[in-house]
């Protein structure tokens, strides 16, 4: 061969290109591109800040997927008590139904969302917990962070053991091989998670500033206070819920709206334009804590479908505000006095049909002015007038989008605490001090040309006609012992010794490998 | 600079050394047996770089010294050695060769003899493709090959799912490798199927661990056309012909429909849905007929090829228009593809493959399909220019407005290039160094109209409903992808008396990197010319840029060996690293093992003339898969999650996916065992295979519980591992009954079992919810195939009350479906759920032929599945009330009158999952059919042309098939939940019509 030498030449500079390469080992190494990685996050000032941002974001989960305190929480609840019935069409959302009707079973898809909802919230509350045990904050940033995250933590746990009974008890983080352990694939007992709501609660207590000294929506001393007074109140402390109900009275932090009808609206005043606090809005001096939403490019600072799921709906002829979900029952619209000022402000009564020559009915005027046409052309009989968002005087999602309406929901009210206080002190043997803060309840209903005396029966159908459609009647009536009389009353099917909790959901009682029990008398 | 002339320079003089040598030329004829001329035959000086082919007629010229010798070979001839001795001119005949397998195939990273092969290779030629009218060439092997599964869809631009010998993986990267001239590549649309020369299908580990990280599917390896030396070849193919929708569902008309939901409702103590008035005013739509059209298809391509000793080259354009068959649905692709080789020296040739495409695609939302499934047939689609308003009467969009009001359109520009050297220092060592580049812009311009269903401007004929889009938006993508493989090899050949050596090592790496961005705007006005970002508000206006990257890097070696073409030993390894897996599992090595015996060459054969073909052939190893998402192992952040404090947004950031941090390669060992017989000189021949593989660590999303707070409550890792074991069988036969008449007629056949053997310590996986309260269909458990069927079963209707009385169901009413309560609980429930079938057929084949008469030529390919179960998820999935149901279901349906024991009574709400929704996928279909005439040499002569040949092809003209949907085949992206039909493109049939024209 004539060319020989330059072949070999070619060859060794062809062996070499190649080990250059291969040597190269860090060609391998690719760090995800655009994404933010532990290691970075975690060497950001801010992150310990950013999760706990993060953890109060669960609070949105909601619309028909995985949820905490949103749409499927809230109608469960709602259609589950003698509030409301579950609206729509007949056929609509069947799984609801199944709950009004209490022939739901484990596995109805609501359980499962609401479960990995509440338990994904706590996932990243215990993960900034575990983060800012470690930050190098200053103490007093660092444990009003960590109290901020063991309040939800503990609303979290609060709502779950009320909903499910004792559930398994995560306070970390596991290790993703430690996770199939017993210790987190097993139910804990009530009381074991009881005593989680309490100590998170109570570390709320001892380390949240008061209303006022924090941004609006951040938990303060006071929903702290008033949480851990209502935890107590479903163990019976009335000592500790009288204390705590005190606490926040005697902090001069809060009062009551003077309308009611004020209470649930975006901006305060009759017209929403004048600033007072005393008048209604968004984080009036009536809110202790609420789901804090906005308008935002992303449209993801809502709990998608609260207003949407439960507006109005056109049976035809206008273009309606939502899907009719979760209607006042007529047991509710009942249930008030004459002149009670919450009836109209809780309900939206559709106009009756009107018949051929009859004189014209308007419909119903809503207090923005709109309006809804008479039952022809509308669903149902009654709409939840405290999940009404006004498209006209209200923020609108910019893309229009009716599903995203940024509505707070409110979460605990100074009226709760009032109405907590008034149960502790009748259960205290104080009846004078009951029947004053039932009478301030009542006052601002217009009802204060009577006075009722404080008695639990008076003070349990007050919490009713004041809390309606506000997720508290049937954990109200379980805790009261009269669920069953109540609900079959009522035409329900409750079954005592079952009803009481909803069932663990199957697929995750399935993914325990059969660890996670079933609750009573639901099919194991 | 200086060094680069000093090369040139040297290379010039090497070359024109080479030239001066004193030379005669040689002209002559090469034709067969039978005297006919055969063109392409390649025609070498023998110890020498000189070559050519013969022309169209036979004819060839080449330069040569006057003692040297002449090679010619030609595929399916056998090669013939020719001393010149000082001739000038030559007539040479070809024998045939008597062995098929004589053909040489793709093995990755070179070619081998099929005789030499120890593996399971099929290969499928390019006219055999570019035959099939659709617009993928992975479509076109449907039915051609053992063991290949094609899943095909009617949208025009989707990528066909190919499964080589099962599914073999449960995540995402189940289809095979490509290669594309040597190029891995991932999707080959971009190939137009007329450039193909072949397509070489490896399916067992002998033939794909080679490319052992990405071969655990199988590989598919495509050879697209190159230029052959001699006179220039120029050639038309032009294909005209019309898509409609091969099989619809008869839906019931408004009549039906009403009487059905006012009987549903009326048993049940309910009014009736549908009044009379409303039936009177409305219409009697068939949506479907709404939706669909018939549309328009067109296939032409040209292209020219030829070249000179010193260079080759083939250039080539096409473009295929094809317009779907749902309205507003389109694609157009342009081609352009030039391969060229230029021999510098006789130790130096360079080569370049370059592809260019373009296409653009107006996209539907195939939600389409389901929303013309449920929509009411008494609503009109359109009256006076109003829409009907569907969703006010049954709560489903009226799916042509839907299709009116959205424009998606995609424009892709694709670039793809290969530049190779190889050098040959010496006689048995050649040096190959090929760098390939895949340049993918795409850009998507989705406008959403604004319509109102109120008010002045409302698109309705009634106002309300939930249809309505108050602001329009505009969404614009624009994904740049860049990937570049570069391969090293070397290959040493020698032969010394009977042992034949040829090893093979190289180095190969390969990146790619993703880069999309996005934007969206509200208000951006109707007009197209204003569909840009900045034509829009700002006020809520969004932009988004994300990112990709991964790297690969592997080292491979293989060795052939043959002991005097009798006994062979194919031994691979492969050794792969990949970004894609954290550092401590990162490199995979991946061996096999290949043993072959020619029998036919034994010397104890040599008397007989029975066999032509007669080799046993086995393997075994390892392959890979690194098929997943690229920071799977990465614990990442999500961000910008909002809350508000104080009225002002705070962006937090929550990490709510659970990785696996120490995820690994997923390993598949294959086990083969085959036969490749021949008989009667050739005209017999096929392939007999046994299969077995097992795949271990398989990457799956497996279901966590909830309380671990995964944010989809999903984790990847490697927890399944499962067989796929079967028989593959091949067989064709070729005869040439006289000089008119030729025919030949093949067969293939294989089967297939999958069963999962080990699942996450016995957590099987549930899947394919079809919507609604259905809840689960599909349970992947041990012991079972993938994405198996797990329902209650159905033990016909309800007759009397007595029958409910005695049954588990107290709450049902004669007509209702009775299920069988199988564990004797008394109550019908999960735990009475049975496993009936999965979607993966357990056979697959194709039975294909073809005969030419004097000047007619036909050919018939078919396909066909059995065995496999498809859930009807379209039907299942209907959890509202007034969807419209099948005219089948209705017509059918229990009543009093009519006591029917498989359809029950009419109801309104949905029925639980159950084997009443689940049908036999089996099908049968004639893929093609197509009939040709070549125009006579007399005409062509006087036209001056090569060649004409007319033909008339019908693709998928008849399939036969037990299943009620639109279609047995769909695509799914998951292999857990396949066989649920729920958003499918319904199968497409083909008539069209054309011209080959060669110059």
């Amino acid at each position: 061969m004539k060319q020989k030498h330059m072949n070999f030449a070619t060859l060794l500079i062809f062996i070499v290109f190649l080990f250059t390469i291969a040597g190269c080992n860090k060609f391998l190494e690719v760090e995800p591109q655009g994404k933010l990685t532990e290691d970075e996050a975690l060497s950001d000032p801010n992150a310990a800040t950013n999760l706990v941002a993060g953890v109060y974001n669960s609070l949105y989960y909601g619309g028909f997927g995985k949820t905490t305190v949103g749409f499927l929480y809230a109608l469960s609840l709602d259609v589950a008590s003698d509030d409301t019935d579950k609206g729509s069409t007949p056929t609509d959302f069947a799984q609801l139904g199944e709950i009004d009707n209490f022939t739901h079973t484990p596995n109805n898809f609501i359980f499962d969302n609401i479960w990995n909802g509440y338990y994904s919230g706590i996932t990243a509350a215990n993960r900034a917990i575990d983060i800012l045990n470690e930050s190098t904050f200053d103490e007093g940033t660092k444990n009003r962070l960590l109290a901020e995250t063991r309040f939800l933590r503990g609303l979290y746990y609060f709502n779950l053991v009320r909903y499910f009974g004792g559930v398994p008890k995560l306070i970390r983080v596991p290790d993703p091989s430690e996770a199939n352990n017993a210790e987190f694939q097993t139910r804990a007992t009530r009381d074991e998670i009881y005593q989680v709501i309490i100590e998170d609660f109570q570390f709320g207590v001892d380390n949240l500033p008061l209303k006022g000294e924090t941004p609006a929506g951040r938990a303060t001393k006071g929903a702290a206070q008033s949480f851990l007074a209502k935890v107590y109140m479903y163990q019976n402390n009335w000592t500790k819920v009288f204390e705590l109900t005190n606490d926040v009275i005697m902090s001069q932090r809060y009062d009551l709206v003077e309308n009611y009808n004020h209470i649930f609206r975006q901006n305060p005043g009759p017209n929403g334009n004048t600033r007072t606090d005393d008048d209604g809005g968004n984080n009036n001096i009536e809110s202790i804590f609420e789901v804090q939403t906005g308008i935002n490019v992303g449209e993801n600072a809502v709990s998608p479908l609260y207003s949407n799921g439960q507006g109005p709906r056109s049976s035809g002829g206008w273009n309606d505000l939502g899907f009719g979900l979760n209607t006042p029952s007529q047991s509710l619209a009942r249930a008030y006095e004459l002149n009670d000022t919450r009836r109209n402000a809780s309900i939206i009564f559709v106009q009756p049909t009107v018949a051929e020559g009859s004189p014209l009915n308007r419909g119903t005027i809503l207090w923005d002015g709109f309006r809804i046409p008479t039952q022809d052309s509308v669903v149902n009989e009654r709409y939840n007038y405290k999940a009404y968002h006004s498209s006209i005087a209200e923020s609108a999602p910019l893309s229009g989008n009716k599903d995203n309406k940024p509505k707070n929901i409110r979460l605990m009210r100074y009226a709760e605490v009032l109405l907590m206080y008034a149960e502790a002190a009748a259960n205290l043997n104080n009846p004078a001090e009951a029947t004053a803060k039932l009478k301030l309840v009542r006052d601002r209903a217009n009802l204060s040309s009577s006075t009722l005396p404080g008695t639990l029966q008076n003070i349990w159908n007050e919490r009713r006609l004041e809390l309606a459609m506000e997720q508290d009647r049937f954990f109200d009536l379980v805790r009261q012992g009269r669920a069953g009389t109540v609900l079959r009353a009522h035409g329900k099917n409750f079954v005592d010794g079952k009803h009481e909790v909803f069932p663990i959901p199957q697929t995750q009682r399935d993914l325990s490998g059969g660890r996670l029990e079933q609750n009573p008398n639901y099919p194991q | 600079m200086k060094k680069l002339y000093i090369i040139l320079a040297v290379l010039f003089c090497l070359y024109e050394g080479r030239l001066s040598a004193q030379n005669i030329t040689i002209r002559g004829t090469v034709t067969d047996g039978q005297g006919e001329t055969l063109p392409g035959v390649s025609v070498r000086v023998k110890g020498g770089e000189t070559g050519t082919q013969t022309d169209a007629t036979g004819n060839f010229v080449i330069n040569s010294s006057p003692n040297a010798t002449l090679v010619f070979t030609y595929i399916g001839f056998q090669t013939r050695e020719v001393a010149v001795n000082n001739q000038t001119s030559l007539t040479i005949q070809l024998q045939t060769s008597s062995q098929e397998l004589e053909q040489v195939v793709v093995v990755g990273y070179g070619t081998q003899r099929k005789s030499d092969v120890t593996g399971s290779v099929a290969r499928v030629k390019g006219e055999d493709l570019a035959r099939e009218q659709v617009l993928t060439p992975t479509q076109a092997v449907q039915g051609k090959v053992a063991g290949v599964q094609v899943i095909s869809s009617g949208d025009p631009n989707a990528n066909p799912t190919v499964r080589i010998r099962g599914v073999g993986t449960m995540l995402g990267g189940a289809s095979p490798l490509f290669v594309v001239d040597g190029v891995i590549t991932d999707d080959i649309r971009n190939i137009n199927n007329a450039d193909i020369v072949s397509m070489d299908i490896l399916k067992d580990a002998s033939a794909t661990a080679i490319y052992g990280m990405r071969a655990a599917n199988g590989v598919m390896l495509i050879t697209t056309k190159k230029g052959q030396a001699g006179k220039m070849v120029i050639a038309y193919d032009g294909n005209f012909g019309v898509r409609q929708a091969a099989n619809l569902v008869d839906l019931a008309d408004a009549q039906q429909y009403a009487s059905y939901l006012n009987e549903a409702s009326t048993s049940n103590g309910g009014n009736p849905l549908i009044t009379d008035e409303q039936l009177q005013a409305g219409g009697n739509t068939d949506w479907y007929d709404v939706v669909l059209k018939s549309g328009f298809r067109q296939n032409q391509n040209v292209s020219v090829s030829g070249g000179s000793e010193k260079a080759t080259y083939f250039l080539s354009a096409g473009a295929i228009t094809d317009r779907g068959i749902i309205q507003t649905n389109g694609l157009d692709r342009f081609t352009i593809r030039s391969n060229n080789d230029y021999n510098l020296a006789s130790w130096l040739k360079l080569s370049n493959l370059l592809s260019f495409s373009r296409s653009r695609v107006r996209n539907v939302n195939l939600d389409i399909f389901n929303l013309a499934y449920r929509a009411a047939p008494h609503v009109p689609a359109m009256v006076d220019g109003k829409y009907g308003n569907t969703s006010l009467s049954n709560n489903v969009s009226n799916p042509l407005l839907s299709l009116d009001k959205t424009n998606d359109t995609g424009r892709g520009t694709r670039l793809q290039g290969t530049f190779a050297a190889d050098v040959r220092p010496i006689e048995w060592l050649s040096l190959r160094s090929s760098f390939g580049v895949d340049l993918n812009f795409f850009k998507t311009v989705a406008y959403n109209y604004q319509f109102d269903n109120e008010g002045p401007n409302n698109v309705f004929n009634t106002a309300g409903g939930a249809q309505v889009r108050p602001t329009s938006t505009l969404n614009v993508n624009n994904l740049e992808a860049n990937k570049w493989v570069w391969d090293n090899t070397a290959t040493i050949s020698r032969k010394f008396d009977l042992h034949d050596f040829t090893f093979l090592a190289g180095f190969t790496a390969e990146q790619y990197n993703l880069n999309e961005l996005k934007g969206s705007r509200f208000n951006v006005p109707a007009d197209k010319d204003q569909w840009f970002l900045g034509a829009g508000t700002p006020a809520g206006s969004t932009n988004d840029n994300t990112g990709d990257k991964w790297t690969r890097s592997s080292f491979l070696s293989r060795l052939n060996y043959a002991y005097d073409n009798r006994y062979l030993l194919t031994a691979t390894i492969r050794a792969d690293g990949t970004s894609r897996f954290p550092r401590q599992n990162r490199w995979g090595y991946f061996p096999s093992i290949g043993l072959g015996w020619n029998i036919v060459n034994e010397s104890f054969m040599k008397s007989q003339n029975i066999f032509s073909t007669l080799k046993l052939r086995g393997s075994w190893g390892k392959v890979g898969n690194d098929q997943i998402s690229t920071d799977v192992y990465f614990p990442i952040a999500a961000t910008n999650i909002p809350y508000f404090f104080g009225g002002t947004e705070l962006q937090g950031i929550r990490f709510d996916q659970l990785p696996d941090k120490n995820v690994k390669w997923e390993t598949t060992e294959e086990f083969d065992l085959g036969l490749d017989y021949g008989f009667f000189d050739g005209r017999l021949t096929g392939e007999v295979d046994y299969y077995n593989k097992t795949t271990e660590d398989a990457l799956i999303n497996i279901r966590i519980p909830g309380i671990l707070g995964d944010t989809n409550s999903e984790y990847t890792t490697n927890a399944a591992s499962f067989t796929n074991k079967g028989f593959e069988f091949s067989i064709a036969w070729n005869h040439r009954l006289s000089d008119d008449l030729t025919y030949s007629i093949g067969g293939n056949i294989a089967t297939n079992k999958n069963e999962i053997i080990n699942l996450n310590g016995g957590q099987a996986l549930r899947d394919g919810n079809p919507g609604g309260n259905q809840g689960f269909t599909t349970f992947s458990d041990n012991g079972q195939p993938i994405g198996s069927f797990y329902l209650v079963e159905t033990d016909g209707v309800f007759q009397t009350a007595e029958e409910v009385a005695a049954s588990a169901q107290k709450d049902a009413r004669p007509g209702d479906l009775r299920y069988k309560d199988q564990n004797n609980d008394g109550e019908i429930t999960d735990l009475d759920r049975v496993f009936v079938g999965a979607y993966i057929p357990k056979v697959t084949y194709g039975i294909n032929g073809s005969a030419n008469y004097k000047n007619f030529d036909l050919s018939v390919t078919t396909y066909g599945t059995g065995g496999g179960m498809i859930y009807n998820g379209k039907k299942a999935g209907r959890s509202e009330a007034r969807d419209n149901r099948e005219a089948e279901v209705v017509e059918n349906r229990w009543t009093p009158e009519n006591r029917s024991n498989s359809e029950p009574r009419a109801t309104l709400g949905q029925m639980r999952a159950s084997t009443y929704f689940l049908e036999n996928g089996s099908f049968w279909r004639i893929n093609n059919l197509t009939i040709g005439y070549t125009l006579p040499n007399s005409i062509l002569t006087r036209a001056k042309l090569e060649r004409v040949r007319i033909y008339a092809s019908a693709q998928n003209l008849a399939t036969i098939t037990g299943y009620s949907g639109f279609g047995p085949e769909f695509q799914t992206s998951n292999a857990l939940n396949s066989g649920v039909d729920l958003n499918i493109y319904p199968t497409t049939r083909t008539f069209s019509f054309g011209i080959n024209v060669g110059l």
